[in-house]
């Protein structure tokens, strides 16, 4: 070892102790416990996004929206959330709704077939289209509200992750400015409403 | 060399001889029940709802009809919180509170112009409410004066800021394309309502 290097391990080792001492007073951060507020705020807000079939609907609900134009594009978000809970209830209450999955997977066949199409309902049919698949989806959020860690955390989970789906829809639905950013948002209509259909065909036993 | 290579071990020796848990939070202090009356609100997503619901409320009806609330808001909270420790009355059950989520949500969602005195009467109650039920956590060591400054002063400020950010933000679409930010307030009430309505079937279910 030349005379240059050893100077050199020797600047460096006093670092290396401070290192070591720093890794030895190293504790887990436990900032995520998952549990009370946390861990129902978490389960709700993850709810509407790990549910594949719930997340496509609630965008397409949003870019159909936004596609219809107002008034469509404002009373959906402020109106959606309340028929949602509605049907929320009806889970918590444990009140049966015919065939959910079935509903919920129809749902994003439906509404991404409305997108890729550029359906253009009256807004009052729309509406009722709409409201009845809200139901089915809050009551498949509602069911599991009881049980969750902090109810009230849970419900405010959901409906905000619900209300931001719905806000990326409307983004996405935007870019029907374009002329090819419309031809784009029809070509995502048309990939919901496939996945719906997959979701549709598995809920009915055709699909493994 | 030899030298500084001792200090960094008696360095990280006193480092690891000096550990103690942190307190940042001087809890044990003359100011303890001060802050555990200011965070005692804050720590329930009940009261957050409502107060924020509140405050957006009347920041959405304008200054001259919010600004009572900076007043009666605190006090609101301070004569719950006297009523609960000189009478015993506690606050209403998760039925009556879901209700008021319910209320504040739909008034939100439908712009409704209500009048100061309705406001302010709504603005009270709840308070009146929700001081009632910070109080449920009063032991008999707590400073109450304490505990009662920290609930009052974390009312004024939470209620103030929440009124003042959406004036703010209503304020800015004012003469421009900015007619969104209202219809995010109403979205917003539309959830808040939402969720008022979800426990409210939950307060019906057990």
């Amino acid at each position: 070892m030349t005379g240059n290097s050893r100077l050199m391990s020797f600047r460096v080792f006093p670092h290396l102790v401070v290192a070591l001492a720093a890794l030895a007073l190293a504790q887990p951060a436990l900032a995520h416990e998952q549990t009370g507020v946390a861990g129902g705020l978490a389960s709700g807000l993850l709810h509407p996004l790990t549910g594949m079939d719930h997340l496509i609907a609630m965008v397409a609900v949003g870019i159909w929206g936004a596609q219809l134009g107002a008034p469509a594009i404002w009373v959906l978000p402020i109106t959606f959330p309340l028929v949602m809970a509605f049907g929320g209830v009806l889970g918590v209450l444990r009140i049966p709704l015919p065939m959910p999955e079935v509903a919920i997977a129809l749902s994003a066949l439906v509404l991404g077939a409305a997108v890729a199409m550029r359906l253009r309902l009256p807004f009052a049919a729309a509406a009722a289209v709409v409201a009845v698949f809200a139901v089915f989806h809050g009551h498949a959020h509602g069911a599991e509200l009881p049980g969750s860690a902090n109810p009230l955390a849970y419900g405010a989970g959901f409906v905000v992750a619900t209300g931001l789906l719905h806000l990326c829809g409307i983004l996405i639905g935007t870019l029907t400015r374009w002329p090819a950013g419309g031809r784009l948002v029809q070509g995502l209509g048309v990939v919901i409403a496939t996945l719906g259909g997959y979701f549709l065909m598995r809920s009915l036993g055709g699909v493994a | 060399m030899r030298c500084r290579f001792n200090r960094a071990w008696v360095t990280a020796a006193a480092l690891l001889a000096s550990v103690e848990a942190a307190e940042a939070h001087i809890v044990a202090s003359r100011l303890g029940d001060f802050y555990t009356g200011a965070l005692h609100p804050l720590t329930d997503l009940q009261d957050l709802i409502l107060w924020a619901a509140m405050g957006v409320l009347a920041g959405s009806l304008g200054t001259s009809r919010g600004r009572w609330l900076v007043l009666l808001f605190p006090l609101g909270l301070l004569a719950g919180l006297v009523l609960n420790r000189a009478f015993g009355i506690v606050s209403a059950g998760p039925a009556a509170n879901a209700v008021i989520i319910l209320v504040l949500g739909l008034l939100l969602a439908a712009e409704a112009r209500i009048p100061t005195a309705l406001l302010c009467s709504i603005a009270f109650g709840l308070a009146v409410m929700r001081g009632a039920a910070n109080a449920g956590d009063v032991g008999p060591e707590t400073n109450q004066l304490l505990y009662a400054a920290g609930l009052v002063c974390a009312g004024y400020a939470a209620i103030t800021l929440t009124m003042a950010l959406t004036l703010a933000f209503r304020r800015a679409e004012v003469g421009t394309s900015m007619a969104w930010r209202g219809i995010a307030i109403r979205a917003v009430g539309g959830w808040i309502a939402a969720i008022g309505i979800m426990m409210v079937g939950l307060a019906l279910a057990s």
